[in-house]
């Protein structure tokens, strides 16, 4: 698919993620990513190209993939006049979750995700982190087979992203689909099955981690996945300077 | 002392901040090039000088001798005129202790808290007096041209009005937050400075319905019943307006009255301007009450949800319900005006009508703001299975409900004199809400609700278009309630081309 603004922010990117995978998409700043993710979960529509969500077609209907879709942003959007609960039930209810079982897999979030003591306070004035939380708990409250997630770790303490880490791990053991952006390169070392790296609205590399240190010329477990990023980036600025100039002399 | 924190330095830099501001008021952040403001703001005034020119040309040669009658009318007027000066101000003074914007670097700088609060409650001293300057201008050089220079001395008891409601909103500032808390004082400073804003002329049309049954306030200060309790010539109440009709002696004890109004109030309340901003800093924004959940999970549809939603955040919020709401007491005297003319049905349409219709299409455009481009969770309705459009429809929905909630007893009311005069007003009511609702979704950016006051410079042609489709369709409403149908066609049609032409200049993205 293919996305430009003033400039191509995603450029003929071919991008296929398993089912029940952990999937890490990393790059640098402006390297497309969170423009690839909101395309996939329909806020933005591509120039051109097709997404496919557990084989629907998002294009051609975008109702059916958003159903089974659950989209969060590194900056939490939440409603700061609702308490967590009330937010809980107003997600459920767009996505039209049988209340019973919505009610019930609102508590299991509450409780998985340290909210409880909160749920009945209105988010005003909720710490970063504790908004982040109710967006996930929002996110997963539907029992999405798709999760997308931008920067979901950003602002959040320790405690707070093990948090968030172990409710995802433990949604990919049941069967669903997470798709994050990061720039904290450890949690997708730790994480990810496989990563992907894209670079100016490219895809640049894809694989597992020892498959990218292979690429970069390294053996399994001798490099870091930042430096294997480090050296995948610096290879493709090489491959696009004009010819005959110095590495580090700037495109344009 | 160091020269960063020296007092010209300080009023250098919140003067470029000030004219920055100012300028993105101006020029919704730069898109217009100041001359085609000037040229706007020149064409502006030329037009205020010919309807102030209708007004008061008669009126020209005016002096204090010439009786009460001219002392009440010129009085009362100056009473409207600062009532709406204290209301800005002391709008402008609680927003300066609770707008975080630089306070925090202030606060964690060497500098004096009350240095940098007394000149920025001086910086208010002077937008409200130049603000009232501007605004007396066409009143007064017409007054100049028309009856020679003793109407200049106007202008210097404008700016005396500036600097005592700078001065009596810092007191009134002052006794909210000592009574109520910081907590509180937000919400109560806005009320009042609506109450305040409105009271006067509220108050007068209220006693001049109910005493001469009229809504003119020019009619009922020169009614037999004001004149015969006015004060005697010589009461020093008269000196504001012996001075803007030429008494240099008034003018100069004028001014110094609103010049100690203003300097007293800083000098007591200096030291604790900056334990008033450290308070109110220190409140924890919203209410976060653990309370019984009153969202609870069941069936509903998105639709119903969506709706349910936007009436909970509203209701919810007092500042925006407040923001939003206190322009409807300016339906009061409607209100009053409907009963006192309950048997003529003709007579009261025809007076609400415009009113009613006014003012739903200016709630219309504010509740559809708050609503579209004030939604706190787009991605999460963007990202939601909803059908194309269902989202959108169910706002408008939302907006016209409540509507309909605000005016339904005025409609009820005017229904029990004449249902065929009710049904004119519902549907000017319906058509300027969902005229101004649609310019905010043609119109709408993504934008914190807390922006909600400066709403209106994202776009200044959504802003003319909302408001003149709501003068357009009032004047339809009228003319309709008066039984003039084939005459009401002509501003029905006017706000149908406003209203194409918005639709046609909206942004495209």
């Amino acid at each position: 698919m293919c996305k430009s603004f003033q400039r191509p922010a995603v450029d003929r990117l071919d991008l296929t993620v398993r089912r029940g995978e952990f999937y890490a998409l990393l790059g640098p700043n402006g390297a497309g990513k969170t423009t690839t993710l909101r395309i996939v979960s329909g806020l933005l529509r591509p120039d051109s190209g097709s997404v496919l969500i557990w084989g629907i077609d998002a294009l051609a209907d975008p109702v059916a993939a958003k159903r089974i879709t659950a989209w969060v942003s590194d900056e939490p959007m939440i409603y700061d006049k609702l308490s967590p609960m009330e937010y809980l039930a107003f997600v459920a209810g767009l996505w039209e979750v049988e209340p019973a079982l919505a009610e019930k897999s609102a508590n299991e979030l509450l409780d998985l995700l340290e909210l409880r003591p909160v749920a009945h306070e209105r988010c005003d004035g909720f710490s970063k982190g504790m908004r982040q939380k109710v967006a996930l708990a929002g996110a997963l409250v539907h029992d999405p087979k798709l999760i997308i997630l931008d920067e979901p770790l950003t602002g959040l303490d320790a405690r707070a992203a093990r948090l968030v880490k172990d409710a995802l791990l433990a949604r990919v053991r049941r069967g669903c689909t997470v798709i994050m952006t990061t720039h904290i390169l450890e949690v997708a070392e730790r994480m990810a099955e496989r990563i992907g790296v894209i670079s100016r609205g490219r895809l640049i590399a894809e694989g597992s981690l020892d498959e990218l240190r292979h690429r970069t010329g390294g053996t399994a477990g001798d490099r870091s996945l930042e430096d294997v990023f480090l050296a995948l980036v610096a290879e493709q600025d090489a491959a696009q300077m004009p010819t005959g100039a110095p590495a580090g002399a700037p495109v344009a | 002392m160091t020269a960063a924190a020296s007092l010209l330095w300080l009023a250098r830099h919140e003067g470029s901040l000030a004219w920055r501001d100012m300028h993105y008021l101006m020029t919704a952040g730069g898109r217009w090039r100041l001359r085609s403001v000037a040229l706007i703001f020149l064409a502006i005034m030329a037009f205020l000088h010919l309807v102030a020119y209708s007004i008061v040309a008669p009126h020209a040669q005016a002096r204090v001798e010439s009786g009460p009658t001219v002392l009440v009318a010129v009085t009362g007027s100056l009473g409207l005129s600062f009532f709406l000066m204290l209301s800005q101000a002391l709008e402008q003074v609680t927003r300066l202790f609770y707008s975080r914007g630089d306070l925090d670097l202030f606060k964690s700088s060497p500098l004096p808290l009350d240095r940098l609060f007394g000149l920025r409650v001086a910086a208010i001293a002077v937008s409200t007096t130049a603000m009232a300057l501007i605004v007396a201008a066409p009143v007064l050089n017409v007054l100049m041209f028309l009856g020679g220079p003793r109407w200049a001395l106007g202008f210097g008891v404008a700016a005396a009005g500036g600097l005592a409601a700078t001065g009596l909103s810092l007191v009134l500032a002052a006794i909210l937050f000592d009574t109520m808390g910081p907590r509180r004082t937000r919400l109560a400073a806005q009320i009042a400075s609506a109450i305040v804003g409105s009271a006067f002329i509220i108050g007068i049309q209220a006693v001049a319905i109910l005493s001469i049954g009229t809504l003119s306030p020019q009619a009922f200060f020169q009614s037999e019943i004001v004149i015969a309790h006015a004060p005697a010539a010589e009461s020093w109440l008269w000196l504001p307006t012996r001075a803007v009709l030429g008494d240099g002696m008034a003018l100069l004890a004028t001014f110094a009255i609103g010049l100690l109004l203003l300097a007293v109030p800083m000098q007591i309340l200096a030291k604790r301007l900056g334990d008033y901003a450290l308070a109110a800093a220190g409140v924890a924004q919203g209410d976060r009450r653990p309370r019984r959940a009153s969202w609870v999970f069941r069936r509903a549809g998105a639709s119903r949800l969506l709706r349910r939603k936007e009436w909970v955040l509203l209701l919810r919020d007092p500042w925006l319900a407040s923001q939003t709401l206190m322009q409807m007491l300016y339906l009061i005297p409607s209100g009053l005006l409907l009963w006192r003319c309950y048997g003529d049905s003709q007579g009261a349409s025809v007076v609400l009508a415009p009113v009613l219709t006014m003012a739903a299409g200016q709630l219309g455009g504010g509740l559809g703001w708050l609503a579209v481009s004030g939604e706190d969770a787009p991605d999460l309705i963007a990202s939601a299975p909803l059908s194309p459009g269902l989202h959108l429809r169910s706002k408008v929905e939302a907006v016209q409900l409540a509507i309909f909630a605000v005016f339904a007893p005025f409609l009820l009311a005017l229904a029990g004199l004449d249902w065929k005069s009710a049904l004119i007003v519902a549907a000017g009511i319906g058509i300027a809400a969902l005229s101004s609702t649609l310019v905010q979704i043609w119109f709408r950016s993504q934008a914190s609700r807390r922006h909600f006051r400066r709403r209106q410079t994202s776009s200044r042609i959504a802003t003319f278009a909302e408001a003149f489709a709501s003068v357009a369709w009032a004047a339809t409403a009228a003319i309709a309630s008066s039984g003039s149908w084939l005459l009401a066609i002509g501003p029905a049609v006017i706000a149908l081309l406003i209203l194409y032409g918005a639709w046609a200049m909206r942004p495209r993205s």
